[in-house]
């Protein structure tokens, strides 16, 4: 039984419809990332995962069940839906006191989480003073509030810096492999790559891809390899397996990881003078598979 | 219980709740103590009607704070993270009906100790005539009692309405414009509802048709109570899309 699911999820606002037939599964033990153009149906899914609105039609279970009915709420789930969700005249600690009281959690674990969320000194501060990112670290302590089997977080990485990024991605990969779910949203692909194991790709309310990142990045970006005798090389690529494009004297090879080239290129005695992931084609590949239409959404872009 | 404390904790760590009380006291204290120093002692002949119900303004005051009891958690967008924590939203209704009737009883008792301490110390030692002791007793209790009710009647109308200013102004006006208009209509339909209600609780004797403070308070209940039971029917079914 997958620990989140979506069975032809639809969702309709009068004539608009943000989620449309969707039907997808998330499994713990990795990150798994909802990525899609803005408007694209990410947190009409996620509320509807969460009880927080009711789907027109189909359904979403939370360990096989209706969200509605969770017996421990905190304790099976914990969400970070925007970072604005707060009273400003409230402060952090206090907004945490008020989750722990309501889901029969000892109160000392609002102190707990806030030290994990590195927020300790302003918890006594009045919301209204925070930064965008200190809001995101409140939002993912609340999230935690309840040590959770399962994580949903919308556009977590929006306004952290780049350090606080990586600390986000340390602390979703090591909620992860404890066996949790995460399940993770986001409209930047670049910020995907740096969390995500498993990507859902939606568009229009619509699944368009569910793949690993892994694949999704293998099949899109190539290793661009410049080297003493290319032609020599090249051979022994194509023999190999591989897909090979030239531009400006370098090799463009699709289909082989890194250090099968490398292995290859010492057989054959090639000396390898650079050899690198074309990563700007990541970004191609994504706009490819969303369709380039979508302009408004600012896909794919650091936005 | 544990949703009760929850809702307390929310009432209790924004300033807006300590604020609105606070001006509401201090207000009926001002009343309350200048009213009885300064008024000649001639006219001032029935300190349960003029002093002892106060001046509305702490009325008006916990009519808001109960609006804004739940149109925060919308405005502010913690009605999701409220919901999270308790997916069965007919509980968290209860405990927030329980919250605003112990605030409102909070402010009832404060007012006493403010108008009675104020008014009854300063007249006394002026030597005015002061009611029998049963009577203030029946126009405090009143007092007492209509706050948390019409906190709760500020709660229902929150519910319903949920855009915070929206229902702030809809609570007032409904309370203090229209409820009063029905006193024109012939009969005695007038006196079911809020604002007369209200009156009748306080000890008003206007009118032939007065409920009495058993029945001012029952009304006021009613209506308390039927908005809350339509504003929770409303939110439990809301998407709560933002």
């Amino acid at each position: 039984m997958a620990e989140l699911e979506v069975r032809n999820l639809t969702k309709r606002y009068g004539r608009t419809v943000a989620v449309d037939d969707l039907s997808f599964a998330v499994d713990a033990g990795c990150v798994t990332g909802l990525l899609g153009p803005n408007g694209a149906g990410k947190t009409t899914t996620m509320r509807a995962l969460l009880g927080l609105l009711a789907p027109t039609r189909g359904e979403a279970l939370v360990e096989g069940r209706p969200p509605r009915g969770m017996r421990e709420p905190l304790r099976t789930i914990g969400a970070a839906l925007e970072a604005t969700a707060f009273h400003p005249g409230r402060s952090g600690r206090n907004h945490l006191r008020t989750l722990a009281a309501a889901g029969r959690i000892p109160a000392s674990r609002a102190d707990e989480v806030l030290a994990t969320v590195e927020l300790g000194a302003a918890a006594r501060r009045r919301v209204k003073g925070y930064s965008l990112g200190m809001r995101q670290r409140l939002a993912l302590a609340a999230a935690l509030l309840g040590d959770p089997r399962i994580l949903i977080l919308d556009e977590p990485a929006n306004g952290l810096d780049p350090q606080g990024m990586r600390w986000l991605r340390d602390l979703l990969r090591t909620l992860a492999a404890e066996g949790r779910t995460v399940f993770v949203s986001s409209h930047v692909l670049s910020e995907m790559a740096q969390i995500a194991d498993e990507l859902i790709l939606i568009r229009r309310g619509k699944l368009v891809a569910q793949t690993t990142l892994e694949e999704f990045t293998a099949e899109a970006v190539p290793m661009r390899v410049r080297c003493a005798a290319p032609d020599r090389l090249r051979a022994a690529l194509v023999e190999g397996g591989a897909t090979v494009a030239e531009e400006d004297g370098a090799l463009l090879v699709g289909g082989l990881e890194g250090a099968e080239i490398g292995e290859l290129a010492l057989a054959r005695g090639v000396a390898l003078h650079e050899l690198a992931p074309q990563r700007s084609s990541l970004e191609a590949r994504f706009l490819e598979v969303m369709g380039e239409d979508e302009g408004e959404g600012g896909v794919g872009d650091g936005a | 219980m544990n949703l009760l404390r929850s809702e307390w904790i929310k009432l209790v760590t924004i300033r807006t709740t300590w604020t609105m009380l606070g001006l509401g006291l201090l207000g009926e204290a001002l009343f309350a103590g200048l009213y009885v120093a300064l008024r000649p002692l001639g006219e001032l002949t029935d300190f349960g009607e003029e002093v002892a119900p106060g001046t509305g303004l702490l009325l008006v005051l916990t009519l808001v704070l109960g609006v804004l009891a739940i149109t925060t958690e919308f405005r502010h967008g913690t009605a999701s993270s409220t919901f999270l924590a308790s997916p069965r939203r007919h509980p968290v209704l209860v405990a927030k009906l329980g919250a605003v009737l112990l605030v409102g009883l909070l402010a009832g008792l404060l007012f006493v100790v403010v108008n009675a301490g104020l008014g009854v110390s300063i007249l006394s030692s002026r030597g005015g005539e002061l009611p029998s002791f049963s009577d203030l007793v029946s126009i405090y209790a009143g007092v007492v009692v209509s706050l948390p009710l019409i906190c709760a009647f500020g709660l229902g109308i929150g519910a319903i309405v949920r855009n915070q200013v929206g229902a702030i102004i809809a609570a007032i006006a409904f309370f203090f414009v229209l409820s009063p208009l029905p006193t024109l209509l012939p009969g005695s339909i007038g006196d079911y509802f809020p604002a007369q209600a209200i009156g009748s609780l306080h000890g008003h004797t206007e009118g032939e048709a007065s409920l009495g403070q058993v029945g001012g308070g029952l009304v006021l209940a009613a209506w308390a109570l039927g908005l809350w039971a339509i504003g929770t029917a409303i939110v439990v079914r809301r998407d709560l899309s933002e």
